[in-house]
């Protein structure tokens, strides 16, 4: 098939839509569906700026962090995704995205959105993550800027207030 | 080679079985590619390096996502188990430190979470971290056609740079690892620029040493040759020995002079010498 109609829970909302074959899920995401939260830079999968997070049922929380330059969309029929713009509950940012403003982990902003979303599979895995696990973590995500410090304390700022409550 | 973020066309083929998957393959032959991960394949299309009318996805085929290990049979890893799900497996870490370690140190995290283990073996590069650990523990690959299945040993596999033994009408199904005995170690390490990169050289070893000696030696290096190499001059000297430091420095030696390295975007080949000769050395000791 060139085409395939597929099914997507985008950030819980359900999307029926037909897909070219060769188009990756990144692509689809920005040109498709108009969701332009999810950057496409190095499309290689070395920078992390697409980053989302997918069904896995094995991995801590259900999810996982991918690189959706690296997936084709039309192997996504039936899965949920979330992209940094499903990450707000309620009119409330989410944690790690509240941390990052706290802590002024934001410079061009290209890189903020996969950053994000892998600092919350981060969390997720292990909410005490220490420095040098986050750093670990994120070395599939490059910020041009080079603004790692802040963005590894917002990552642990973060992980904190959830340990709290 | 063109060079754009978005893929040339092609016809997907999903299939949803292996015998599915397998009648595809006969179908379209050398027109075809196999897709796991598709953290190679994707990218090499992009690049233009592969060409391919038709995709076989193997994502939807149910039951191929498993770590196994038995006794008896040894460890078995499903066609389209990641590089994450072994990183996490205790049996991997216990029994296989070699491969647990070069799929800890393969790529980062968002790539680990969809690239498989057996898609680094078929994809036949000879920095492949998870092709060099496997050389050295002596695992095999499972290739189904519709004439049946076949074990071919790693030993055995890489006929070229970027190509195996598998036919055009075979899909890879697990990887085959014999079970562990008493007293035999292994490991692995490589040397990059960033943790991120491919590796420049890399080193897997495999140690019998349940006697007084060491009965059996398996050294493989990678990124030195067209493929995964094995270094049998090595490996000899090391049958029914006591190691020591003489020995582990004649070893070094050895190892510069079997490889075949070249220069490349990253290294050169003068580089690749004397670091597999360091590796290797420090990859033994590591098991001692
Ligand atoms: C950013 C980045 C970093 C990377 N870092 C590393 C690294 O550190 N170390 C390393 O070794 N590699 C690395 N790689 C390369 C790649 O991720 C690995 O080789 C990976 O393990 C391939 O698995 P895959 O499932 O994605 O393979 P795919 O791309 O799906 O397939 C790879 C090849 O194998 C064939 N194939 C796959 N499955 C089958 C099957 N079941 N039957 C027959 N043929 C099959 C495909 O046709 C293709 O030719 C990196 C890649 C990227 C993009």
């Amino acid at each position: 098939m060139k085409k395939r109609s597929i099914t997507l829970f985008i950030n819980g909302e359900e999307c029926n839509i037909t897909v070219q074959a060769h188009h990756t899920l990144v692509h689809v995401l920005r040109n498709q569906l108009n969701m332009t939260d999810v950057k496409h830079c190095c499309g290689r999968g070395e920078c992390g700026a697409c980053t989302v997070l997918v069904d896995d049922d094995k991995a801590p929380g259900g999810r996982k962090a991918v690189d959706a330059c690296m997936v084709l969309a039309a192997m996504m029929d039936g899965k949920r995704i979330t992209t940094v713009g499903g990450l707000e509950e309620d009119g409330k940012l989410h944690p790690v995205q509240q941390a990052f403003i706290d802590e002024g982990a934001v410079q061009c902003g290209f890189c903020t959105g996969g950053m994000i979303m892998k600092s919350v599979s981060i969390l997720e895995k292990n909410p005490k993550a220490k420095e040098d696990e986050i750093r670990s973590e994120l070395e599939g995500n490059i910020c041009r800027c080079t603004g790692y410090v802040k963005i590894v304390d917002a990552v642990k700022k973060a992980g904190s207030w959830s340990t709290k409550r | 080679m063109s060079n754009s973020r978005i893929l040339p066309e092609f016809e997907l083929l999903v299939p949803q079985s292996v015998s599915e998957a397998v009648d595809m393959a006969a179908q379209y032959g050398d027109k075809a590619a196999v897709l796991a991960g598709g953290t190679d394949l994707l990218i090499m299309l992009q690049k233009g390096s592969a060409t391919s009318e038709y995709v076989i996805a193997m994502g939807e085929i149910e039951g191929l996502d498993y770590i196994k290990y038995g006794k008896a049979d040894g460890l078995r890893i499903g066609a389209l188990t990641t590089i994450t799900r072994m990183v996490d497996n205790n049996t991997v870490k216990k029994n296989y430190p070699a491969l647990w370690q070069a799929c800890k140190q393969h790529s980062a995290p968002q790539i680990r979470n969809i690239a498989t283990t057996l898609g680094n073996v078929m994809r036949a590069s000879p920095s492949g971290d998870c092709s060099c650990a496997l050389l050295a523990l002596g695992a095999a690959v499972m290739l189904e056609s519709k004439n049946g299945r076949r074990e071919v040993p790693m030993d055995d596999f890489f006929i070229n740079y970027g190509k195996t033994a598998r036919k055009v009408d075979e899909i890879a199904v697990e990887i085959v690892i014999p079970p562990v005995q008493n007293g035999v170690v292994s490991s692995f390490m490589r040397m990059t620029r960033t943790n991120f990169d491919l590796s420049k050289v890399n080193v897997a070893v495999q140690l019998d040493l349940s006697g007084k000696t060491c009965n059996e030696a398996r050294i493989a290096v990678g990124a030195v040759a067209p493929t995964t190499i094995r270094i049998k001059k090595a490996e000899a000297l090391l049958k029914g020995v006591k190691i020591n430091d003489a020995l582990l420095e004649k070893i070094a030696s050895v190892v510069s002079k079997e490889i075949k390295p070249i220069d490349d975007v990253r290294s050169t080949a003068e580089y690749r010498r004397d670091v597999s000769a360091v590796l290797v050395r420090r990859a033994i000791k590591a098991c001692l």
